[in-house]
């Protein structure tokens, strides 16, 4: 389609269009061509076009479709509503029908509801009150073709049906079935289909107190499904009359949505109905409490009637949403509805993307139902998950907008957990839905000697059964360990090709980062403490996901500084973990990331400066556990198990020895000692065919550069030891980055003449 | 539109299908729309809808259908609308068939939104009704 955002047409084929469009004898397609060509060029400055005079309904809404196309910078809306509502009003001409009409006005309202007045409104709800409770209930009449053995008798008409093939007892409504339609019928269609933004925007109270003379339930208690011929409420101003109406009509449609269609496509629309019928109930309630008494039992048969059946899932979110508005005035008891909800629904129909989306923006709607810790709501978040895991592209925006909802500092570890875990959370949801679908008679061998071939196989071993348990369960459970994965973990990666799958790891680390910036702005010591612990563990429990493990450590390891700068004391604290971390050389190949920037840490933060209780004896162990690796990784002749590492790894080891040095300066001939071997090493034969020219050149640079700064004691220990009043400035940003530009200005001061050579 | 590209793109290959690049011949029978993949998502404000809008999409054969949404609006209806409209607009508008002229039959088009989405109105429409409809038009 052609979008042009202004009218780009010569100004007077602008008027033959209008012209040719208003003609009483343009032939209809050519009207019709011209309304499409001058809504597509809106806005337009050139448009004459007004609809004040229009009688005929068809050029009405075509000249409408024009003019509320035009942006409403000229009051276009306003006119249009003001001529509709008056041609509605007044007296149709011969063969007009209103039916053309009330899908403008319903344009109308939603672009500007403000451009009707009071006395219009009321206009049009007594009619729309018409439309939807009087429409004829019996099926139109074929118009008869003519010819020439036509019957001169006319068929008596049928009474209209329900979708299940009962003659209808009631008024008619959108469920109601025919042959053919009359026009009352198709206006009833009409009014209800724009009834819920109707009542919305016209059925409020407007600031007026409620009548305090109504008597709550008792007047106007419909106790049978067939409505009484409630004239009394007749009386009503329009408004009122309309609600009742409409409450009468929702009703009706509730019963007619659970019969068995006969047709399987009307089976939809009875859902569709349904959720309709309940959100105008909602709507309908809190505009008038007086019909939350009538409106809950009623709701409540019905959630008992559907609650079991999974396709009328979706409706029991607009059910549901009801019971949180209304419950508490109605003193009703709906805890059995929620737990329902968020227990039973998302572990048994994870997979329909649609109920999926719209259970996520129910959680987002009430999204302050999950700040009560020990609400159902709260201590569901594992299912909540499933919808995440099985429909990952649609909803991780919406994970985005619901996590920091979910996280507090206790849900924390165990969110950070099944972050970890959601691409395992997937693969497991699948085994699950291929599990059921496997016949009963297919026995999984129960014996757990016997290893299970297949993961499917593993779902049902005694060995494995609760670890899956654990993946899939509905509430939150925060004291189990998830050490047990590990073995699934491993049994699933079979799966780890899985497309669905691999969807679901690209948005981990999305969620990561999100929950690291949430976290952050409210934990304390004792919590951030636990989440680097887990960081390190964890890093050697993932899911083999080759981007997926590499995308996690990124992620991790950036968030250390930030960790680090908000509990500086961590590396003092975690001194055993972070030992015993550092000095693995293993984990310089595998995780290098997350080494590099544990070693900067405790470059940076071992020191009484953050920590007083920071002692010499933990500066020379972790000086001699680095200095260790370092050794190892640097050896001029490597053998077949040295690992080749990243050259930001050595760099950084040198660095963190360096700082550690200025602190204990019983270790500064050491670290020298060990520097000015760098040059040998990377000369050596064996090393630079590994390494690249200009690593290896980066790497003596650096070397050179520490060396020199350890020749001036006291300066390496002002650059690597700030006093912590001084305002920091890019010395101390705990970017990697900047120190090779303090080694840099060091080294000038030292050595001013070019080209001197390190000792 | 890229949009919904993208997400059908995802959606395809998470269940396991390669999109094909050749053109399906049309059917003969009506389409069938139980297997057809669709889904909502969320476009938040700013580009290019100046609120935040509810995407409902369904792609049949070669051809992908969007409804544009307010957040509020019946959702269900929405994928019901969109599972009656793509058909009948694949077949009205002969977008299969070799040497499509789709532009020169906007007509066509319009009288069957006009009919289903008045005015971007949604309608409750059951099977019988929706029968009337086929018939006026």
């Amino acid at each position: 389609m052609l979008c042009c955002g202004s009218c780009r047409l010569d100004g007077k084929f602008v008027e033959l269009l209008q012209a040719v469009l208003c003609s009483p004898k343009s032939p209809e397609q050519v009207q019709v061509l011209c309304a499409a060509i001058l809504r597509e060029m809106s806005p337009c400055n050139d448009l004459i076009l007004r609809c004040d005079e229009i009688q005929d309904t068809k050029l009405l809404s075509l000249v409408s479709s024009v003019l509320l196309a035009q942006g409403n910078k000229k009051g276009e809306v306003a006119a249009v509503g003001q001529r509709v509502v008056k041609v509605l009003e007044g007296r149709l001409p011969e063969g007009q029908s209103a039916l053309l009409l009330l899908p403008v006005l319903a344009n109308v309202i939603n672009l500007s509801p403000e451009s009707l007045t009071k006395e219009q409104t009321d206009a049009v709800s007594r009619k729309l009150a018409d439309w939807l409770r009087y429409a004829s209930t019996q099926q139109g009449i074929v118009q008869p073709s003519g010819g020439f053995f036509s019957s001169p008798r006319t068929k008596q008409p049928a009474p209209v049906t329900e979708v299940d093939g009962a003659i209808a007892t009631d008024f008619f409504t959108v469920l109601s079935v025919g042959q053919h339609y009359t026009q009352d019928q198709w206006l009833n269609v009409q009014a209800f289909s724009m009834l819920r933004n109707w009542l919305l925007f016209y059925g409020g109270q407007e600031g007026k107190a409620p009548n305090p003379d109504d008597k709550p339930g008792m007047d106007r208690s419909v106790t049978s499904m067939v409505s009484t011929t409630s004239t009394s409420s007749r009386l009503l101003p329009p408004k009122e009359h309309l609600r009742e109406k409409a409450f009468e009509y929702c009703q009706r449609l509730i019963e007619q949505s659970t019969r068995r269609p006969l047709k399987k496509d009307d089976g939809d629309l009875q859902k569709a109905c349904l959720i309709e019928a309940v959100t105008i109930m909602d709507i309908i309630c809190k505009q008038d409490s007086s019909y939350v008494y009538r409106a809950v039992s009623f709701l409540k048969i019905l959630h008992g009637r559907i609650c079991g059946d999974a396709t009328y899932a979706r409706a029991l979110l607009p059910i549901a949403q009801f019971f949180l508005n209304h419950s508490k005035l109605a003193a009703v008891d709906s805890d059995a509805i929620y737990k329902h909800l968020f227990t039973d629904i998302p572990a048994q129909l994870f997979h329909n993307p649609s109920l999926a989306f719209e259970f996520v923006q129910f959680c987002k709607d009430n999204s302050q139902l999950f700040t009560d810790t020990s609400s159902i709501f709260r201590q569901s978040f594992p299912n909540l998950f499933k919808f995440l895991a099985w429909n990952s592209p649609p909803l991780i925006s919406e994970f985005v907008d619901l996590l920091p909802f979910l996280l507090d500092a206790g849900t924390a570890i165990e969110i950070f957990h099944l972050l970890l875990d959601l691409p395992c959370l997937t693969a497991a949801l699948d085994i699950q839905l291929r599990a059921a679908a496997l016949p009963t008679s297919e026995k999984a061998t129960n014996d757990p000697a016997v290893k299970p071939a297949t993961c499917l196989e593993a779902f049902r071993h005694p060995l494995y059964k609760s670890t899956f348990q654990h993946l899939l369960r509905t509430r939150s459970a925060p004291e189990d360990t998830p050490e047990s994965l590990i073995p699934l973990r491993q049994l699933l990666g079979s799966l780890a090709g899985n497309p669905r799958v691999v969807q679901c790891a690209e948005t981990v680390p999305v969620l990561l980062e999100l929950f690291f910036r949430v976290v952050a702005e409210s934990a304390d010591g004792s919590l951030i403490n636990q989440l680097v612990v887990l960081l390190l563990q964890r890093s050697d429990q993932l899911y083999e996901i080759p981007t997926f493990k590499d995308d996690v450590y990124r992620v991790l390891s950036s968030q250390l500084p930030m960790l680090c700068k908000l509990h500086p004391a961590l590396v003092v604290e975690l001194s055993t973990e972070i030992l015993e971390f550092s000095g693995a050389v293993s984990n310089i190949q595998s995780k290098e990331p997350i080494f590099t920037h544990v070693v900067w840490a405790v470059g940076e933060y071992l020191s009484v400066s953050y920590d007083k209780r920071c002692t010499v004896e933990q500066i020379t162990r972790f000086f001699e556990t680095l200095e260790a690796v370092l050794f190892e990784i640097t050896q001029l002749r490597p053998l077949a198990s040295t690992p080749s590492c990243a050259p930001r790894a050595i760099s950084v080891l040198m660095a963190t020895l360096t700082k550690l040095a200025a602190r204990s300066q019983d270790l500064i001939p050491r670290v020298s000692m060990f520097l000015s071997k760098m040059r040998t090493f990377v000369q050596s034969p064996a090393v630079t065919s590994v390494y690249c020219e200009e690593d290896l050149e980066e790497i003596l640079i650096r070397a050179t550069e520490l060396m020199n700064l350890l020749k001036m004691p006291s300066v390496a220990q002002f650059v690597f030891n700030p006093p912590m009043d001084v305002p920091s400035t890019r010395l101390q940003k705990e970017v990697n980055d900047s120190l090779p530009l303090a080694l840099r200005m060091v080294t000038h001061l030292l050595e001013p003449a070019p080209g001197c050579t390190p000792v | 539109s890229r949009q919904v590209a993208s997400q059908c793109q995802l959606l395809q290959s998470s269940l396991g299908r390669l999109s094909s690049p050749q053109l399906p011949q049309l059917p003969d029978e009506p389409v069938s729309l139980q297997d057809a993949p669709g889904g909502l998502f969320q476009m938040p404000p700013g580009d290019p809808f100046p609120e935040r809008v509810t995407v409902v999409w369904l792609s049949v054969l070669a051809l992908a259908c969007a409804l544009v949404c307010d957040p509020q609006e019946n959702l269900s209806l929405a994928e019901i609308t969109l599972r009656r409209l793509a058909p009948r607009l694949l077949i009205s508008l002969r977008l299969l068939s070799p040497g499509a002229d789709v532009l020169l039959r906007q007509d066509a088009a319009d009288a069957l939104l006009d009919r289903l989405l008045p005015h971007g109105q949604m309608l409750f429409l059951n099977e019988r009704f929706l029968q009337a409809v086929d018939r006026e038009l």
